[in-house]
């Protein structure tokens, strides 16, 4: 039997890198999380701040070290938080922009020569309805997520010949730690304003993740939307 | 990885192609398979052989033909808890040239077939209180195409209706999604290589060198954008349109 294929999820510890991981290891694969957190519940865990270039290209060889050749990375790794434009100070724009398209583009960065010299490989980057659609006081998030697209789709034709894919999944508002008790994403009048009338729950998002991953291989350069009907 | 156990599905378009690949997909995921196309044939009836499921041919343009097949369905398995809606009709020709009788064929068959399908099979997703309905559109229902006013207008017309009905069915747990394939190494194939009076080889290398990544999808690679929209353990994407084309409509949100 074949060596189990070894994935790279960021933010793995919680939330919708966390069920990304259960997914993909249900589907055979041997998983690597990079966290702030080193508890991730994955077959290797690296404690890392996914806006350091220099230490995720450190992580991943040592995951690579450990687990073997990445074939699939997935960036989940993102903080969220409500401002008005006129409120958000600089540090909280640059961190945003940082953790969310430098962690992508770091990532990506650390794994795209490996995956290249084998011509094989999938990157599936976490996005968010906002990226589409455009939020409400919270406009650096929207426009960190934005930007993933812009990355994803270009990096996608940058490599389509290298057999390589990259997607993006745009989730809505889902039910993780990132949103809080007292969220207004949470609040029953909004629910209700979705067809299906509830958060998308970590696992719905991290199926559309496994279909990319594994199944997706006459895709590049697109996004599923899993947001229980939020953006149509 | 997908539990279809106890379900069933019906597949429309089913006698080859893409439609054979996906009543294949979804019973080897455990569904119970009712394969439909516009006639009776040999070949719709090996493949329900195939995959322990039944045939219901018949016409789904005609509104009274989808009840008596989705009913027929029922009334053999008890259930009626998929549908996908994978038929197909299509001709191309300038916009001046396309016989106007024609022209509407394709839309009746394309979009007025999947309208009374869902009319149809609804009273039965109903009566289970929850339901996967899943489209075949068309890239060409987003970008369009040239010479094919009817069929890219009817694909364009199966996107607003996924749309409209996953608001309208979702609060009922019956979830409607779509996906757009682009160019397909399908028999279809054959039949556009012989109306532009070329070759199956020549039209495979003309529509592969405009896709990234350069090659033609393949019926399989449909199938399992189908099975995740199939997938009952899932609910939240709602309306959407899942492109499966290379990589040709990156550009598009």
């Amino acid at each position: 039997m074949p060596e189990a294929p070894v994935a790279i999820v960021t933010g793995g510890a919680s939330g919708i890198g966390a069920a990304t991981v259960s997914a993909l290891r249900g589907r055979g694969y041997r998983v690597g999380a990079l966290d702030l957190s080193d508890r991730a519940d994955a077959d290797h865990a690296v404690a890392v701040d996914v806006s350091d270039g220099a230490a995720v290209t450190g992580a991943v060889a040592e995951i690579e070290r450990r687990l073997g050749p990445i074939a699939a990375l997935v960036t989940s790794a993102g903080h969220y938080e409500m401002a008005l434009v006129g409120e958000i100070s600089v540090q909280a724009w640059r961190r945003m922009l940082r953790v969310h398209l430098g962690g992508f583009f770091n990532a990506s960065r650390a794994c795209l020569p490996g995956m290249l010299r084998r011509r094989s490989g999938a990157i599936v980057a976490v996005a968010s309805e906002l990226a589409v659609g455009g939020g409400e006081h919270d406009a650096h998030y929207a426009a960190a997520k934005g930007a993933i697209l812009g990355l994803a789709r270009s990096l996608a034709v940058e490599v389509a010949g290298s057999g390589v894919r990259v997607n993006v999944v745009a989730p809505g508002p889902t039910d993780t730690p990132l949103l809080a008790a007292d969220s207004p994403w949470r609040a029953e009048d909004y629910l209700a304003t979705l067809p299906l009338r509830r958060l998308t729950a970590p696992a719905e998002v991290a199926r559309c993740v496994e279909y990319l991953v594994c199944d997706a291989t006459f895709s590049t350069g697109d996004v599923v939307n899993v947001n229980a009907g939020a953006v149509i | 990885m997908s539990s279809l156990k106890g379900r069933v599905a019906l597949v429309t378009g089913a006698a080859q192609g893409m439609g054979a690949a996906h009543a294949r997909r979804l019973a080897a995921a455990g569904a119970t398979v009712a394969v439909n196309d516009i006639r009776a044939s040999d070949a719709l009836s090996e493949l329900a052989d195939e995959i322990s499921g039944v045939a219901v041919p018949g016409d789904v343009s005609e509104p009274e033909v989808c009840t008596r097949i989705a009913d027929a369905v029922a009334a053999a398995t008890g259930r009626l808890d998929v549908l996908v809606a994978n038929h197909a009709y299509m001709t191309m020709a300038p916009i001046l040239q396309h016989d106007e009788r024609d022209w509407w064929r394709v839309v009746d068959t394309n979009l007025g077939g999947t309208f009374h399908l869902v009319q149809a099979v609804l009273p039965h997703m109903r009566r289970a209180g929850e339901g996967r309905i899943v489209v075949i559109t068309s890239e060409w229902g987003v970008t369009g195409w040239p010479d094919a006013t009817a069929y890219a207008a009817s694909k364009a017309g199966l996107i607003s209706l996924v749309k409209t009905l996953g608001r309208e069915l979702a609060p009922e747990r019956i979830i409607v999604n779509a996906v757009a394939p682009g160019v397909i190494d399908t028999p279809q194939l054959q039949v556009d290589a012989d109306a532009a009076g070329t070759d199956l080889a020549s039209i495979q290398a003309h529509y592969a060198e405009t896709i990234p990544l350069a090659r033609l999808g393949t019926s399989g690679e449909i199938s399992a954008a189908v099975e995740l929209l199939a997938d009952f353990s899932m609910e939240a994407v709602v309306g959407q349109v899942i492109s499966c084309n290379g990589g040709t409509t990156r550009s598009r949100v």
